[in-house]
């Protein structure tokens, strides 16, 4: 059960439980209503696992017209809806509310269409990210944006959170990558913003629902680009004595005119973590590696190899290795695709941090998390998209000794405060959810948050679609980022509040 | 007249709005007033946001610039160049499409207009560039959104939202945008003498390759005899394949291209770097159109349907040229010629594309509608985002459409 501030539950609509299920029937097919206590429990958390909530009732439509019905039942009779994609999500987007008509899109699993003469799959939402990028590889296509949920998360869920990865930098994240959706708003309406042409007119809507967090409505069919794969791809791997000399490095490089299609930078404990995880042979005796991946013509990249191989060695890097092959480069990422499973075998339980800082300010960030570390008592290893900027902290902890959570929650809202001290922001990919909700202010002062509000208020008048996420309840952010809520009550709750 | 007023400061911006909000006082918003684009609006007040002008930060290697709204295109493009760095996305001069002589005006009205240049099929448009935005709503509250890093997603990205709303959401008052490393080569393949469906099954196979093709453009016959470079013949139709890169990479691509088209050789040959890059720029600023009397307006629609699209016209003599490997239609219509405008309208909806006037005189701005949007649905949500700014919808009322 979460102990955060979530909108007031509405008894009524408990109350007309089975009205509602009976409801929902009508509008897809009856095993795709879900309502039984126990069958709804695989529903009740997504990635931000520390957070559970079952949903009152879980409905799996099976096209657009039903999500239509459905949620324009749901705005009539005041239901709040939660949607929810693969489950991947990181920032509790899809955690459900106690009243909420949690509506699924797995059924929505299917690629419509491939068109390689406009270069752009047209897909149901529910299709993973890598599935796509697997339906044009024979044809040498691929979808650019790899989050590193890819196997799982899917391309609807991909859209709500702007969903990035480790070539960002070069291709963009998901708002680059996406042509078109089909959309359904909270009151049943269906449209289509976008579509197989390169760009729309009018207000960019498209661009504006592209990382949404499911507030503004639910995507049904998505049109993304795809990308010709480079004809060459090889990577670096650097290994320095000081995070200070792998930061320098990072920024000699992009000086140089170089824009590299991933850059990784891992610290000395996640290092040897990865390492003893994954055997991905890295060198053990620095403090900082960093992976640089180069893509182009056979020529273009063994040029840029050069260039990067002298500014490594003018930042007096001691280790470097470039790959020979494609299982040479495969082996430099598996350590750090193996980033979480590494640290989950060090510590029983961990939360991710996610953090974008200019790429400058590394070195600073990480001393001022060493210094968090300390203060909490809690182990923390990072890794960095340093072609980014976006800083993935790994905090330990054990979720067995009473308070450790808290404390372990305490440090990430100190380390994004800092993120955003240095110029930085909250979240770079994972979206804000509800684990950095009470963050916003940080960033943002009332005006801005209302405005974003208003937005919402445009698409769904009556905020049902996802309440409670994204933007801070119960409290103006000129108080403080957090309060406290006793017993669902908060002082001078006559006071109006967002 | 319209009284015109030139704030200096983002406070004074926001007071005048404020007020303007107070007396529910119309406002059109111009950065340097160099682009008369949109639907022909008449307010109390014109704001130019041209003394908000300055460079805040440029950081290189953090590869972005943070300007003032109102800071001029050209300066901004100039200080990049220092740094050997540019604005990817190629934002168009259109001074040459007005007044007949360079004049690319502020970064605030190119985000209005979200236009982009001949690299927007490969690098994305203008609005895939802008890491950060600030500015004052319909309310006179300064609003922001985004940052100076590209990975963020705090909050819902208003700075796609505000790139091509023509000023009838935000006054602009700062904007983030991405820079980015100058190639340091550039040259183009050029095939003289085919026909625009040959022309386009070419855009189609150089894309289907590794070459990573930055421009794809076509002009038809005496379409290009304004350009003056040694290298190029103007005699025939155009098509052109751009290529950039390191030098070396360059020329390894451009010969494998070549081979591609082997068949054709004979009509085909190499701009070097330097006639390259004038050939590309003023492709980008409408140079074909330069000063142009009529109505031009701007096609896009997918690859595919381009042939046929301009099939239909081929009594027309229509005067076009087509770039972004296919994607785009520049296009010039006699301006006594609202049967042809219309009809083109309805064509283009009938093949899921979209067309905007962006050059017209001032009878047509007033009479034909600006934009295509037919999707009544689309029409009412975009009024609601335009309350959701701008409740008494003070800001360039009407400029897109009659009613935002």
């Amino acid at each position: 059960m979460c102990a955060l501030a979530m909108p007031v539950v509405d008894e009524v609509i408990l109350n007309l439980k089975d009205k509602i299920v009976r409801d929902l029937k009508k509008f897809t097919n009856l095993n795709n209503v879900i309502f039984d206590f126990d069958e709804v429990t695989p529903y009740e958390t997504d990635a931000l696992s520390a957070y559970k909530q079952k949903p009152m009732v879980v409905v799996l439509p099976e096209n657009t017209e039903e999500v239509s019905n459905i949620l324009k039942y749901c705005n009539q009779n005041n239901i709040k809806v939660v949607p929810r994609g693969a489950g991947t999500g990181l920032s509790g987007g899809a955690l459900p509310l106690k009243d909420c008509v949690l509506l699924g899109l797995s059924k929505f699993n299917k690629i419509l269409e491939i068109d390689f003469d406009n270069r752009c799959v047209v897909t149901q939402p529910g299709v993973t990210n890598l599935s796509i990028t697997k339906a044009v590889e024979n044809n040498e296509f691929y979808y650019a944006p790899d989050p590193s949920s890819q196997i799982a998360c899917s391309i609807g869920g991909n859209i709500a959170e702007n969903s990035g990865g480790v070539h960002s930098l070069k291709y963009g994240t998901t708002t680059n990558n996406v042509l078109g959706v089909e959309i359904v708003l909270m009151d049943g309406t269906i449209m289509r913003l976008g579509g197989k042409k390169i760009e729309s007119e009018g207000y960019d809507l498209l661009g504006l629902i592209t990382g949404s967090e499911g507030l503004l409505g639910v995507v049904t069919e998505v049109t993304v680009k795809i990308l010709k794969k480079p004809q060459s791809i090889k990577a670096l791997l650097l290994g320095f004595q000081s995070v200070e000399a792998a930061g320098q490095t990072v920024s000699d490089i992009i000086s140089a005119g170089i824009i590299p299609a991933g850059m990784e930078v891992m610290d000395k404990p996640l290092i040897k973590a990865t390492n003893d995880y994954s055997k991905a042979g890295y060198p053990l005796n620095v403090e900082a590696i960093l992976i640089v991946e180069l893509d182009g013509t056979e020529s273009e990249v063994n040029v840029l190899i050069e260039k990067v191989d002298d500014v490594a060695k003018k930042n007096d890097a001691t280790y470097i290795r470039i790959s020979k092959n494609d299982a040479e480069r495969m082996r430099f990422w598996l350590g750090r695709k193996a980033a979480f499973p590494a640290i989950g075998e060090m510590s029983p339980d961990y939360i991710c941090m996610d953090g974008t800082i200019p790429r400058k300010k590394l070195p600073e960030v990480l001393k001022e998390i060493t210094k968090l570390s300390k203060k909490y008592g809690l182990r923390v290893a990072n890794c960095f998209h340093a072609g980014d900027g976006n800083l993935h902290p790994l905090i330990m902890f054990d979720s067995n000794i009473k308070s450790e959570l808290k404390k372990a929650e305490q440090f990430g809202a100190d380390i994004l405060k800092y993120c955003v001290k240095s110029g930085g922001v909250l979240t770079g990919e994972h979206g804000v959810g509800i684990e950095k909700r009470e963050l916003m202010c940080e960033m943002f002062n009332d005006d801005d948050i209302q405005q974003q509000l208003n937005i919402k208020i445009a698409f769904d008048k009556n905020s049902l679609l996802n309440p409670g996420k994204v933007y801070p309840i119960l409290h103006r952010c000129a108080e403080s980022g957090k309060m406290h809520v006793h017993k669902g009550e908060n002082k001078f709750k006559d006071i109006p509040r967002f | 007249m319209s009284e015109i007023y030139s704030p200096v400061s983002e406070n004074e911006l926001s007071d005048f709005v404020k007020q303007c909000f107070a007396d529910q006082t119309s406002i059109e918003i111009t950065g340097h007033s160099t682009k008369p684009i949109g639907r022909f609006i008449e307010t109390s007040k014109i704001l130019q946001l041209k003394k908000l002008d300055g460079i805040i930060e440029y950081f290189p290697e953090e590869l972005y610039i943070k300007v003032k709204a109102g800071t001029s295109l050209k300066l901004v493009e100039s200080e990049l160049d220092k740094k050997n760095q540019e604005l990817v996305f190629e934002p168009a001069d259109l001074g040459h499409l007005y007044s007949g002589k360079s004049n690319p005006g502020s970064v605030g009205g190119a985000v209005a207009c979200n236009l982009s240049g001949s690299r927007r099929f490969k690098v994305g448009a203008l609005r895939d560039h802008i890491l950060g935005i600030q500015g004052v709503n319909g309310k006179g509250e300064v609003i922001k959104s985004g940052g100076t890093v590209v990975k963020n997603v705090t909050g819902y990205d208003l700075s796609k939202l505000i790139a091509g709303s023509y000023g009838t959401l935000l006054a602009l008052t700062e904007i983030v945008l991405k820079v980015h490393p100058k190639n340091e080569e550039c040259q183009t393949l050029l095939i003289n003498n085919i026909n625009l469906e040959k022309a386009l099954s070419f855009f189609l196979k150089s894309m289907q390759t590794s070459f990573e093709i930055s421009g794809a453009c076509f002009y038809p016959q005496n379409m290009s005899k304004f350009f003056k470079l040694n290298d190029l013949d103007t005699s025939t139709s155009i098509t052109a394949l751009r290529i950039e890169g390191p030098k070396i990479s360059v020329t390894e691509r451009i010969n494998s291209l070549k081979n591609v088209f082997d068949e054709y050789k004979k009509n085909i040959s190499i701009l070097e770097n330097y006639q390259s890059r004038i050939f590309w720029r003023d492709t980008s600023d409408l140079q074909f159109f330069n000063n142009s009397e009529n109505i031009i307006v701007k096609i896009v629609l997918p690859p595919t349907y381009v042939n046929k699209f301009i099939n239909k016209f081929e009594n027309e003599d229509l005067k076009y040229v087509v770039d972004w490997a296919g994607n785009l239609i520049w296009c010039e219509v006699p301006k006594g010629d609202s049967v042809l405008l219309r009809q083109l309208r309805k064509q283009i909806i009938i093949f899921n594309g979209h067309m905007t006037i962006i050059k017209a005189p001032n009878h047509v701005r007033i009479r034909e509608e600006f934009l295509t949007t037919v999707d009544e649905n689309i029409k009412m949500l975009s009024l609601k985002v335009k309350e959701s700014f701008d409740p008494k919808k003070i800001l360039s009322p009407g400029k897109m459409y009659l009613e935002i």
